[in-house]
């Protein structure tokens, strides 16, 4: 630690280095002059201007999700940081780790109804799992060192740092790079003894044994020890939306996503096993759908979760376990290791009764495929094969969503970025900015819908002019598509506004930006477009059009539980 | 930590905050009318919060629990004026205040014998009724 009198704005741009921070997605404003004239000085910090501070929140947001790291945004005050809020409630309840740094009035002012006055501290409290307001310069240090420590310990999640502009602007005497951190704050990391040994019990002895895999288990880096246990085991796995890419969705024993819009296969083999291993998920009701009765019913439910708070929250469970579920698995592992669990994965029956439905299920969307009845189906096809499980696929919020989900294949954990639990329409455009800096040599691919895009896309320019050329595949239907479905299932077809009408033209948008543009009509013209996207070496829109009426089926409806799923006689091998 | 309890759904009847024995930090005392599952619900969300250092759970049975009420009870005559004040005198409250028409009382004590007292009051007639708000200790060793 150095002792040294500095400015403000200096010291919260020196700890932001001291953590590691490379880049920052921000918009400045009349408090931040301060710190952007720190910014600008320093210039080892990259920081990208965007174009809306809801952008600037997904874009740090989707930064931290591909590269692990803590993503860091900036707002000022007032709007800035309530345009930051949706930005902010969508990463903290996907548990991805950003640290936003927002402007305030001066501490003199604070309480007065200033200009661009807004109480961000309290606005943003209950979408942060923690937030400061800082009121004396030399806090600075303390407060960001701990910032980023929450941040990216435990549950990982948002810290917002409010700072007024008299705490930017006044100088102090500092320690800098502090240690330490909140006496109350002990992240739960060891696994307890006992009880990963009754679940390596549980779990040799089954016969029917499932993993249920969410977000968590990216988020602490333990897919190889996943992959490990579930092919020991011969245990099937199943992921939420989250847990996409924790296994890849080739691997024989994946089953894909879970749930409502899961696959019916996923959803039965949750119905039929008798050990159930949900690993880094919190239930949402998205993969238990609302008939408690048919989730795992003759099951041993295990739950493996660094937040005590998730245990028993949604679902009642037989072995708790909290922790640090990299260690937990490498724990159940060892204990199973002593055990004399012999079967391997090719013999056991449910294997095979998996590997059925698994294929049954193919033959299915094959069917679908042949049919050639939706255009949505077809497209999502041609760029799952396209790709290759070589890019990396952000999602828009709605059908095209459900559609990647469903049937794009993903091949690695941080590839395949989505809004899980705020479903925020237009979070994919601008996490794709993040993802494309934080992974520069990789295809960054954003399946939109056009009512999502719409919402972001004048983040364009910031593409433009940051030299971030991400590829926009809009599913365009002009309509609200997800909406529109639930309207023709269960409301008459009773379309109450989710019609789109006819505007923009999409790829005049495009230009008009100074992007690529191009319309795609078949399916088959898909690959030349995102060839030519790609070639074009520029931030880029491909315009499918896809079937009005398309619909993502089979799904659980509302109300409904695993086994309910409606939709389910396109699944006439199954 | 009310903008938690709203957000989680759970209902409270009480919160106190003070100061406690360490210097910087404080201690809330939070009561909770439910279930063993909401209360478990609350104690985690609780253990959530950053700041928080500590969270003990005080079941009935095992502590001791305190509120403190102050209440104006009307006294038409003379009669009535001796009545409340025998009674105040035989379930310990303080007489701390008096007008022509009113009494003022102080008691401190467990929230139900409080309700008891304060519905006996009733019937003369109560002005005005604060309380602070239950606050609890763990009885015997410290926990």
């Amino acid at each position: 630690m150095t002792r040294v009198k500095l400015r403000g704005a200096e010291i919260v741009v020196d700890e932001l280095k001291n953590e590691g921070v490379e880049v920052a997605f921000g918009i400045p404003g009349g408090v931040l002059l301060d710190l952007y004239d720190v910014l600008y000085k320093e210039g080892e910090i990259r920081h990208i201007l965007m174009r809306h501070e809801q952008c600037a929140g997904h874009a740090a947001d989707g930064y931290a999700r591909v590269s692990g790291r803590t993503g860091v945004c900036i707002a000022t005050s007032g709007p800035g940081a309530t345009n930051l809020v949706t930005g902010l409630a969508n990463a903290n309840i996907d548990s991805s780790p950003v640290v936003a740094l927002t402007g305030q009035v001066p501490t003199s002012a604070i309480g007065s109804d200033a200009f661009q006055e807004a109480s961000t501290f309290t606005i943003t409290m209950p979408i942060t799992k923690h937030n400061f307001l800082v009121t004396r310069t030399e806090d600075l240090p303390k407060v960001i060192h701990n910032a980023f420590y929450i941040a990216h310990t435990g549950r990982k999640g948002v810290v917002l740092i409010d700072l007024p502009k008299d705490v930017l602007a006044g100088r102090a005497r500092v320690d800098l790079h502090p240690k330490g951190t909140f006496a109350g704050y002990r992240p739960n990391i060891k696994p307890n003894q006992v009880q990963t040994k009754k679940t390596a019990e549980v779990l040799a002895n089954a016969e029917r044994p499932l993993i249920l895999v969410g977000g968590g288990i990216i988020s602490a880096g333990a897919t190889e020890e996943l992959r490990t246990l579930a092919e020991l085991l011969g245990a099937g796995v199943v992921t939420t939306l989250m847990g996409k890419g924790a296994i890849p969705d080739t691997h024989p024993l994946c089953l894909g996503m879970a749930g409502m819009h899961g696959h019916s296969y996923a959803n039965s083999a949750i119905n039929e096993c008798d050990a159930l291993l949900a690993v880094g998920t919190r239930f949402s009701d998205r993969t238990t759908g609302w008939q408690l009765d048919q989730f795992a019913p003759d099951a041993t439910i295990i739950h493996v979760d660094i937040d005590a708070a998730e245990i028993n929250k949604n679902i009642s469970v037989d072995i708790p376990l909290v922790g640090d579920v990299k260690l937990a698995l490498s724990e159940i592992l060892r204990w199973l290791e002593k055990t004399s669990r012999t079967a391997g994965a090719d013999e056991s029956v449910w294997v095979q009764r998996m590997r059925e439905m698994h294929s049954a299920c193919e033959e299915c969307i094959k069917d679908v495929w042949r049919a050639g009845s939706s255009l949505s189906d077809m497209l999502i096809k041609e760029i799952s094969e396209i790709l290759d499980g070589n890019a990396i696929v952000t999602t828009e919020v709605g059908q095209c969503q459900m559609f990647a989900a469903h049937y794009y294949m993903t091949r690695e954990p941080r590839t395949f970025i989505s809004s899980g639990g705020l479903g925020t329409m237009g979070f994919g455009f601008p996490a794709a900015i993040g993802a494309k800096v934080a992974a520069p040599d990789r295809n960054v691919v954003d399946i939109a819908g056009d009512g999502s895009f719409l919402m972001t896309c004048q983040d364009l320019a910031t593409c433009v002019e940051n030299d971030i050329p991400v590829v926009v595949c809009i599913f365009d239907n002009r309509y609200l598509g997800m909406v529109r479905q639930w309207q023709e299932l269960f409301f008459d077809k009773k379309y109450s506004h989710t019609g789109l009408g006819i505007t923009p033209d999409f790829v005049k948008l495009a230009e008009a930006f100074g992007c690529y543009g191009e319309r795609v009509e078949k399916p088959e013209a898909l690959k030349e477009a995102l060839d030519n996207a790609f070639k074009s070496g520029k931030p880029a829109v491909i315009d499918m059009i896809v079937g009005k009426e398309d619909k993502i089926l089979p799904m659980i409806p509302p109300g409904g539980g695993v086994m309910g799923m409606i939709g389910t006689e396109r699944c006439k091998h199954i | 930590m009310s903008g938690m309890f709203t957000m989680r759904g759970i209902n409270i009847t009480s919160l106190t905050v003070s100061p406690c024995e360490k210097e910087g930090l404080s201690r809330m005392t939070v009561a909770i009318d439910g279930s063993e599952r909401e209360l478990e619900m609350v104690r985690k969300q609780i253990s959530n919060l950053i700041e928080v250092v500590k969270v003990v759970d005080l079941r009935r049975e095992e502590a001791i629990i305190r509120d403190l009420c102050l209440l104006r009870v009307q006294v038409k005559d003379s009669e009535s004026r001796s009545t409340v004040m025998k009674l105040a005198e035989s379930h310990n409250a303080k007489i701390v205040d008096a007008a022509l028409d009113s009494v003022t009382l102080e008691l401190t004590e467990e929230p139900e014998k409080i309700d008891r007292f304060v519905n006996l009051m009733k019937h003369f007639g109560v002005k005005q009724l604060f309380k602070t708000g239950v606050t609890a200790i763990g009885a015997g060793a410290e926990r």
